[in-house]
């Protein structure tokens, strides 16, 4: 039985950063990376059902994206998963969340595994749909949002519980295979100590171009993908002002400001 | 004169049947087998320790192990009443010992063999005084620790644990207790007996002249003697006496021998040992992970050196780093002596048996008997008062760091601090700002702060965490960077290139992350032209000067309070004006006992016209912030005392204190919160050392120095 957790390596915003010269992203150098917070919770839940269980469990990570995605497989890795894999090209360069998913299903009908793990979304473009979309490529089951897991490894079914509104709780039974989106907080993910991380540096990442899953040109890259970004910036600030001046003139001026105002809108 | 030097010596077994004298040397072998079994036994266990990193120079560490049992200093330390208890016992078990071994020599070696005897006439005479003066000095030793422990009680040879339950199975240690009775008292027996065979020997021969006359040069036996003759002794029941004696006290004195490996009395050996094997920077130098190894860290017993598995044996229970130790005297579930005790226990059980038990039942973690509870380990500030004060060279933060090294590895640790961890390896500072903010203080300069990495200086300064993020940190930080700029000292920083340093990671064991942190910050230097490193956090400038030399980064490094006193002693800096006020000085654990910093920051209190108010808890012993050991990424329980609490209320009982002066980002930190805390707030300040330095220049400063608030 294997466990399939799909994991991204997201990015943060340093201090003072600058939109790329083409408007559409940030410029790198001011962005710092890591695993994805959601997928270190959906990792941790995967490698929990191997050490629970009786039978023999793979936990195999798949990320899609370029080498420095490298250093959130490491982690996995190093948090226990047994084998990772990498799928890039160049021409993949701008998919959108859909295309991306696309490859995932790609390893999945490859992996063939009893159960695919994603985050609910991922903290920088937070499209949430990845993981959905999956599913639908696959034509497998899925239930969104999990935030209780409980799955025998080769069973029929899982039992998943997601939280909805006003605290209610909603239980399902889930056919397996199945695409599960994991919510943060379903359990306390490990420490990645530095020293695994290293030793996990031995562990081989397995590299795969979109033609070696069999998918065409077209379907992967802007030219596989139905929406593009137009661009990116920061909206300008608001406009307050502060008022100087002695409480009289302030006073004035703020009376004023309303009489502006008010007379425009009436 | 004496007539016959010959006939003027001891009789040994005069009238005794040769099957009594061949029953006696049976016994003796027997002894001394026994004895040798445990040696085996110890060492085989010491053995099944991993390796240990001891450098080679024996000869230079006899001296100095010799050197430190004969003056006792280490016994003596903050305890001068057990220290000259002790040395008087230590001097009169040796001179006995060496007694007894003179007559071997004579009697059993060098008579038999070559038909040489020596033991006789004037040797024998000043023989017998000096053992008579050793047998009074024993007495003495053992008459006053049995005061100690009976009556004084002092609360560091109290054994309850704080990180047991009452209840649990060791929660007293109450066997120890009898054994330390049982040890005071054995040997108070032997010497008791021995004075009295002495005295029924003189009573059955005062008709021997060649005895008699010279009853004197036992002064202690012979007064025995007249005694026992005024009650009316005749020579024969001397006689019969001294036989029943001879067995009694000759017998005991075996037992005790054969009994030397498996009881306390252990330490004459272990202790010396021990400190045959002190590494000076213990707690200063932590060790590294082996490349290969694949598990980092202490999980099972065997996981230790051999020369840890001995230290613990070296340990007598006296209580003084569980007396010193911040942790402890907060209530926290952590002494060191019951660490030490544990590991001790949890060896002796597992590793004295002929075949080692499996792996399973080698682990050290968890709170079975003899294992240590990862509350316990967590506990620890690092501040090494502990290895400063042990006797006998325990060197406690290695083992508690290598203990902590297995419980980072799986992750059981405070989720804040796992968060801090995390943080530190994404942004390379505990802050979890940005690289590029860590020169941000430097904005709010006047002039600007050279980068190291594009122009050569002379001082590098290495900033810290700290005293780069911490926005009150960061106005201390900004006055010394106007105190060098007004000296002209040619300085700058690394801006982005420096990381934190690391000290704090690696005692709390991530080391993985420390090597990170390491060489990040050696391959920052190696870029840089510089002459010297200073740093004005004394946490940076320990792991710098002693820890970064292993991973290829030697420096000159000071921490600013040398710096500092040389300007002004140099005139560099001018002092305009005596401050006159009554402050007391905290040393930091990394300043001061890691590195013996103490006098710089007082003498330049002195030369700020300061009236230095010492606390009692001052220099060595020095009380930590509790910050120390990564505990400051770690909340402190709620309600519960915390050292620096414990300090402010110490300073507080300074009468008519104005300033609590540190020179630490971190116990700037912890101590102004402490003094709101503790309710002295509006009583004294805190400041930094710097702080006042500023103060008492600011005439100079005038000219756009933006003011220190005092």
């Amino acid at each position: 039985m294997k466990v399939l957790v799909a994991v991204k390596q997201v990015a943060s915003l340093d201090e003072d950063f600058e939109i790329r010269a083409d408007g559409k992203d940030v410029e790198a150098d001011f962005l710092l990376r890591d695993l994805n917070e959601w997928d270190d919770y959906s990792l941790e839940e995967a490698v929990k059902i191997r050490e629970a269980a009786t039978t023999p469990v793979e936990v195999v990570a798949v990320c899609i994206g370029p080498d420095d995605a490298d250093e959130a497989l490491r982690k996995c890795l190093a948090k226990g998963a047994d084998r990772a894999i990498r799928v890039w090209d160049d021409a993949m360069l701008g998919s959108d969340s859909i295309a991306i998913a696309r490859v995932i299903a790609a390893v999945a009908r490859r992996e063939q595994p009893g159960l695919l793990f994603a985050g609910v979304q991922s903290a920088d473009h937070a499209f949430a749909s990845t993981g959905i979309a999956v599913a639908a490529f696959l034509d497998w089951p899925h239930a969104a949002v999990i935030t209780q897991l409980a799955y025998t490894p080769g069973a029929a079914h899982a039992v998943v519980r997601r939280e909805l509104e006003g605290g209610v709780l909603h239980e399902m039974r889930i056919d397996c295979p199945a695409v599960l989106t994991i919510q943060l907080g379903i359990n306390t993910p490990r420490y990645a100590s530095l020293r695994s991380i290293k030793q996990a540096a031995a562990k081989p990442i397995e590299v795969l171009a979109h033609a070696d899953l069999g998918i065409a040109d077209s379907e992967v890259g802007e030219g596989g993908s139905l929406s593009r970004v137009r661009r990116m910036y920061v909206p300008e600030k608001g406009r307050a002002q502060m008022i100087e001046g002695s409480i009289e003139e302030q006073a004035a001026r703020l009376a004023q400001l309303i009489e502006e105002r008010a007379g425009g809108a009436a | 004169m004496i007539r016959d030097p010959t006939a003027v010596t001891r009789v040994l077994f005069e009238d005794f049947a040769p099957a009594a004298i061949a029953a006696f040397y049976v016994v003796a072998f027997a002894a001394v087998t026994v004895f040798c079994f445990g040696v085996y036994v110890e060492v085989r266990k010491y053995r099944r320790g991993s390796a240990a990193d001891v450098d080679g120079r024996l000869l230079a560490r006899f001296q100095a192990m010799i050197g430190t049992v004969l003056s006792h200093r280490t016994v003596a330390h903050r305890d001068r009443a057990a220290g000259a208890a002790h040395r008087l016992i230590f001097y009169g078990f040796v001179l006995l010992f060496l007694g007894t071994a003179t007559i071997t020599l004579d009697y059993d070696l060098l008579g038999p063999l070559f038909g040489v005897h020596f033991w006789h006439g004037a040797f024998y005479l000043w023989f017998s005084l000096v053992l008579d003066v050793a047998g009074v000095l024993l007495t003495g030793g053992l008459l006053y620790m049995m005061y100690r422990r009976g009556w004084l009680k002092p609360p560091k040879l109290d054994y309850t644990r704080p990180d047991r339950q009452p209840g649990d199975p060791d929660y007293d240690r109450s066997g120890y207790r009898r054994e330390d009775w049982a040890f005071l008292c054995t040997l108070l027996v032997i010497v008791a007996t021995g004075y009295l065979l002495e005295a029924a020997r003189l009573v059955w021969l005062e008709a021997r002249p060649d005895v008699w006359a010279y009853r004197w040069w036992s002064p202690a036996g012979a007064a025995l003697a007249e005694g026992l003759r005024a009650a009316g002794m005749s020579a024969a029941a001397g006689g019969a006496l001294r036989t029943g004696l001879w067995w009694f006290h000759g017998l005991l004195a075996l037992v005790f021998i054969a009994l030397i490996p498996f009881t306390k009395v252990k330490h004459i050996l272990t202790a010396a040992g021990s400190l045959l094997l002190r590494d000076p920077l213990a707690a200063q130098r932590l060790p590294r992970v082996p490349e290969q190894q694949q598990r980092a860290g202490a999980q099972y017993i065997t996981d230790f050196s051999w020369k840890q598995l001995l230290s613990l044996d070296a340990c007598t229970k006296c209580g003084r780093c569980h007396e010193v130790c911040p942790a402890r005297a907060v209530g926290a579930p952590l002494s060191p002596r019951d660490v030490i005790l544990s590991l001790r226990e949890f060896a002796n059980r597992t590793l004295e048996s002929a075949t080692l038990p499996e792996q399973a039942e080698l682990d050290v973690h968890g709170k079975g008997p003899g294992q240590v509870a990862m509350e316990t380990l967590w506990s620890c500030r690092t501040c090494m008062a502990c290895v400063e004060v042990c006797p006998v060279a325990i060197e406690h933060v290695p083992v508690i760091v290598q203990m902590r090294r297995k419980l980072v590895e799986e992750g059981q640790m405070d989720p804040q601090l796992k968060r801090t961890l995390q943080t530190i390896h994404k942004t390379g500072n505990s802050f979890g700002e940005s690289k590029r903010k860590r020169a941000a203080w430097t904005k709010a300069l006047p002039f600007a702060v050279k980068d190291a990495r594009q122009e050569p200086v002379d001082v590098l300064w290495f900033v810290g965490d700290y005293a780069s993020f911490d926005p009150r940190n960061q106005k201390v930080t900004q006055g010394l960077a106007w105190l060098l700029r007004e000296a002209g000292v040619d300085f700058g920083i690394l801006y982005d290139g420096e990381s934190n340093a690391g000290n704090d990671v690696r005692r709390v064991g991530e080391e993985g992350l420390y090597e990170v942190l390491a060489t990040s910050n050696i391959e920052s230097l190696s870029a840089a032209s510089f002459k010297t490193i200073v740093t004005t956090d004394p946490h940076s400038y320990n792991t710098i000067r002693n820890e970064y030399p292993d991973f290829g980064g030697r420096y000159e490094i000071e921490h600013y309070t040398t710096l500092l006193l040389r300007l002004l002693q140099e005139g560099r800096l001018n002092i305009a004006r005596q401050l006159g006020l009554r402050v007391t000085f905290h040393d930091p654990c990394h300043l001061g006992r890691f590195n013996k910093g103490y006098e710089a920051p007082r003498e330049i209190l002195r030369l700020l016209g300061c009236e230095l108010i010492e606390m009692g808890r001052c220099r060595a012993n020095s009380f930590c912030c509790g910050a120390g050991g990564g505990r400051i990424w770690m909340p402190d329980p709620v309600g519960a005392d915390r050292p620096a609490h414990n300090r402010m209320r110490e300073a507080a009982a300074i009468s008519g204190l104005q300033v609590y002066v540190v020179s630490c980002p971190k116990d700037l930190t912890m101590f102004e919160d402490a003094l709101k805390a503790t309710g002295n707030e509006g009583r004294f300040v805190v400041r930094e050392l710097i702080e006042l330095v500023r103060e008492a220049l600011a005439h100079r400063q005038a000219q756009g120095a933006p003011g220190v608030a005092a």
